[in-house]
């Protein structure tokens, strides 16, 4: 076992990384070794980069340890780039984090700053001579270019700073100029944002924090407004939506709610957070309060103002479409399906249903032709056909009888056989066809049987199976 | 004299409270509220006057038993007494379903039909099967389905769509006599639908009778299907045609005086009487060759003699 982090006070004793941890015990008998969990520390990390989403929505992963926020224009917000920086500390530093932050104009000056020097907001221009002492590790090279960097006596990024630039670039690579100019922000440097950034978004922050569920929902009508405004000028309406809650320790709560149509009513999309928030009730805890509630919309389709007319005859989608949001707010999007057909020859991919997408349609669209699909299909079908033991008279025909659920039925009309053949443009060759009985029994009883497998050709025992019931 | 009054008066309007309650009309007492002007002295609006009250099913025995027709809002029962004869029961759900989506149709508005069906009733008799419904004469675009883990979503949701006035019928599929739909959640979903002016049939699989507000309950028991006609008037020998169902009406207005068997023509979108020589050869031909285990005898079984007049208050299934 080796140590691959250490916190400040073992480094203060002078363990190292890398050391042997029954040495490091050696040393220092008092140690407590957490065994290293790289799926929990990335999970931290995650958690850590959703409550820095309440400073900036752009905010990148850096590694196993870092995280760089792009805080263009929000700094005004928070009271200046030092107030920033400082307000970050604290609450880190309250809810038990150890960290440190720089602001300055470039990413990669940003890191190295952090992590070897000690000024919190640098300005631009100041760069240069602050980056001259740090060692040419602070560049975010890799290993084997640092290494051979300091064997060549090029310790610091200052005598990079002062070396000609062609060879340098010949004999360590075009990386090492790269991240030089990013540091001193001569080359442009992309931040990669974890989460897509919102294209409406609504915030407030509270003095008190929140905790019943009704006064969340009250807020989110609010924030529904001011969301609605800038919906209303882009002529949008938001399909997808999210509720981030910030509460006070640190979690965050992400609930999202689909809409069927384009929305931009507050009092709707509250509507969709009364049912999310009934539905993930349990796993909502709010423990001491949310302090920041912020309502997003995350994906948003053109949506044309309609003015109502006079003879007063409401618009029919809205209220199914009002459904089909409480619906599946509360339930999943997959609860509340639609009947889907499709051209197979094989009866269970022929039917099926689908979660409701477009609510227009299930209103407008014209009703199907009448010839389009074959007559004679069942009511209802089993999922996994049931097998059944069925006596025929002759090898190819209709059962004479057959067990059904531990029952037995006597057949006393049958129709049939009907041969479907497997896709094997989609299954593959060498599955069997399947002759297909309809069957009424001398009660009445109306009942889909197929025989699988051809005799003689395809397998010697055919079997039965009960696929689907008639009217 | 003046006490005689009195106690007629309180026995009037007993009588209006009750009749209030099961929502039909006194005879010789209009009602007061149907012939107040609304508060601005307009007559009510044509639509509302013209709006037929019940859909006639083309029966004459089976309209009668209904009282005119399938009401259009309110709570209908149908139930089957086997797992096995569900498909049955199915048939005429959805024929009722394709019935109400047809008259929607025809007064100019294309209504989607929710099946609510809770997850072990699918699970048990089968799944919707568009292909199937289409060919059976429901407009399949216009399908929703809900497969509720359980019964109190399935409540739920039932109680939602019934606000809601798009539907041209909610069909609530429930197995057995949960304890979660009994004699009050039945009552709330009844007024629910009738405020809403949306049909709700509630089709019990494999339910034993029991106490509900329904305006009807029916049972289905499978029957033999008739044969398929043949262009010169004749059928085809040994062919299975239109399905046939075998109604016993357990719960009605007026008393059924016997067994009905109808056939869903899908084509036509309507029901048929079938032939009473159907009836009488059912009725001779009870005893089968080879009896499948025999089911326990049906309650509401009109044709069977009653010793202690009709059971009305039954005790809870569940």
């Amino acid at each position: 076992m080796r140590l691959v982090a250490l916190d400040t006070v073992a480094e203060r004793v002078g363990l190292k990384r890398g050391q042997g941890a029954a040495e490091a015990r050696a040393m220092c008998p008092s140690l407590d070794v957490i065994a290293f969990d790289p799926a929990a520390d990335q999970a931290f990390l995650e958690a850590l980069a959703d409550w820095c989403d309440r400073y900036t929505p752009l905010v990148a992963l850096d590694g196993k340890d870092g995280l760089f926020l792009d805080i263009t224009g929000c700094a005004h917000l928070h009271g200046g780039e030092k107030a920033l920086v400082s307000d970050v500390l604290s609450r880190l530093f309250s809810l038990g984090v150890e960290a440190r932050a720089t602001v300055s104009s470039a990413a990669g000056l940003s890191w190295a700053a952090t992590r070897y020097g000690d000024a919190d907001v640098i300005a631009p221009g100041d760069g240069d001579p602050l980056l001259a002492p740090l060692p040419v590790a602070a560049l975010r090279l890799p290993a084997e270019t640092a290494a051979a960097l300091e064997r060549v006596g090029l310790k610091q990024i200052g005598d990079l700073l002062e070396a000609p630039r062609a060879p340098l670039a010949r004999r360590f690579g075009s990386i090492l100029l790269l991240r030089l100019d990013q540091a001193r922000g001569l080359e442009e440097e992309p931040l990669s944002p974890r989460l897509p950034v919102p294209s409406f978004s609504a915030e407030r922050r509270l003095a008190e924090p929140l905790q019943d569920e009704e006064y969340i929902l009250e807020l989110t009508r609010h924030l529904a407004r001011d969301v609605r405004s800038s919906l209303e000028r882009h002529g949008e309406g938001g399909r997808l939506f999210e509720l981030l809650l910030f509460r006070v320790d640190g979690r965050v709560f992400r609930v999202r709610a689909h809409a069927a149509v384009p929305l931009n009513d507050a009092i709707r999309i509250a509507a969709l957070f009364r049912e999310r928030l009934q539905a993930v009730h349990d796993d909502l805890d709010a423990g001491y309060g949310f302090e920041i509630v912020r309502l997003s919309v995350l994906r948003s389709e053109r949506l044309d103002p309609a003015q109502q007319d006079f003879s007063g005859v409401p618009d029919e989608s809205q209220p199914l479409a009002a459904f089909v949001d409480k619906v599946s707010a509360r339930f999943g999007p997959d609860c509340l399906m639609q009947a889907t057909l499709m051209e197979s020859h094989l009866p269970e991919r022929a039917g099926g249903f689908a979660a409701v997408t477009d609510v227009a349609a299930i209103l407008g669209s014209p009703p199907l032709g009448e010839r389009a699909f074959p007559e004679n299909r069942p009511l209802r079908i089993f999922a996994h056909p049931e097998p059944v033991e069925a006596t025929a008279e002759v090898p190819e025909g209709a059962p004479r009888s057959f067990n059904w659920r531990k029952t037995r039925y006597r057949v006393a009309r049958a129709e049939g056989p009907e041969r479907v053949a497997a896709e094997w443009w989609i299954d593959g060759e060498g599955h069997p066809t399947r002759d297909y009985f309809r069957i009424e029994d001398q009660e009445g009883r109306r009942f889909w049987l197929f025989r699988e497998g051809l005799y003689g050709r395809e397998t010697a025992s055919p079997r039965w199976f009960m696929h689907g019931v008639f009217a | 004299m003046a006490g005689n009054a009195v106690q007629r008066q309180t026995v009037l309007s007993l009588r209006e409270t009750i009749a209030r309650i099961e929502d039909r009309g006194l005879q010789g007492c209009a009602r007061a509220v149907a012939k107040a002007a609304d508060p601005a002295g307009f007559r009510r609006g044509k639509e509302e006057a013209s709006r037929p009250e019940v859909l006639p099913l083309g029966v004459p025995k089976l309209d009668e038993v209904l009282n005119g027709g399938l009401p259009f809002g309110g709570m209908m029962e149908i139930r089957n007494a086997e797992t096995r004869d569900a498909g049955a029961a199915v048939g005429f759900v959805a024929a009722l379903a394709a019935l109400y989506q047809r008259q929607k149709k025809e007064s100019g508005c294309l209504a989607p039909v929710l099946w609510i069906s809770q997850t072990l009733a699918a699970r048990e008799a089968g799944q919707p099967y568009a292909p199937g419904l289409k060919a059976y004469g429901l407009d399949v675009q216009r399908f929703l389905f809900v497969s509720a883990r359980t019964v109190k979503d399935a409540l739920w949701i039932a109680e939602t769509a019934l606000s809601v006035p798009v539907f041209a019928a909610v069909v609530l599929e429930i197995r057995g006599n949960p304890a979660s739909l009994a004699l009050s959640e039945s009552r709330r979903l009844h007024v629910r639908a009738r405020a809403g002016g949306v049909p709700l049939l509630v089709f019990r699989q494999a339910g034993e009778e029991e106490a509900s507000s329904a305006f009807f309950r029916f049972q289905v028991k499978p029957a033999p299907a008739g044969e398929r006609p043949l262009p010169d008037g004749s059928v085809l020998c040994g062919s299975i045609g239109h399905p046939v169902f075998h109604l016993l009406v357990e719960k009605s207005r007026l008393q059924a005086s016997d067994d009905i068997f109808l056939e869903w023509n899908a084509h036509d979108r309507r029901f048929y009487a079938l032939d009473e020589r159907w009836n009488a050869a059912l009725q001779t031909n009870d005893e089968p060759t080879d009896p499948v285990d025999p089911l326990s005898a049906s309650a509401g079984r009109s044709h069977r003699a009653h010793s202690l007049g009709r059971l009305l208050a039954f005790p809870r299934a569940s």
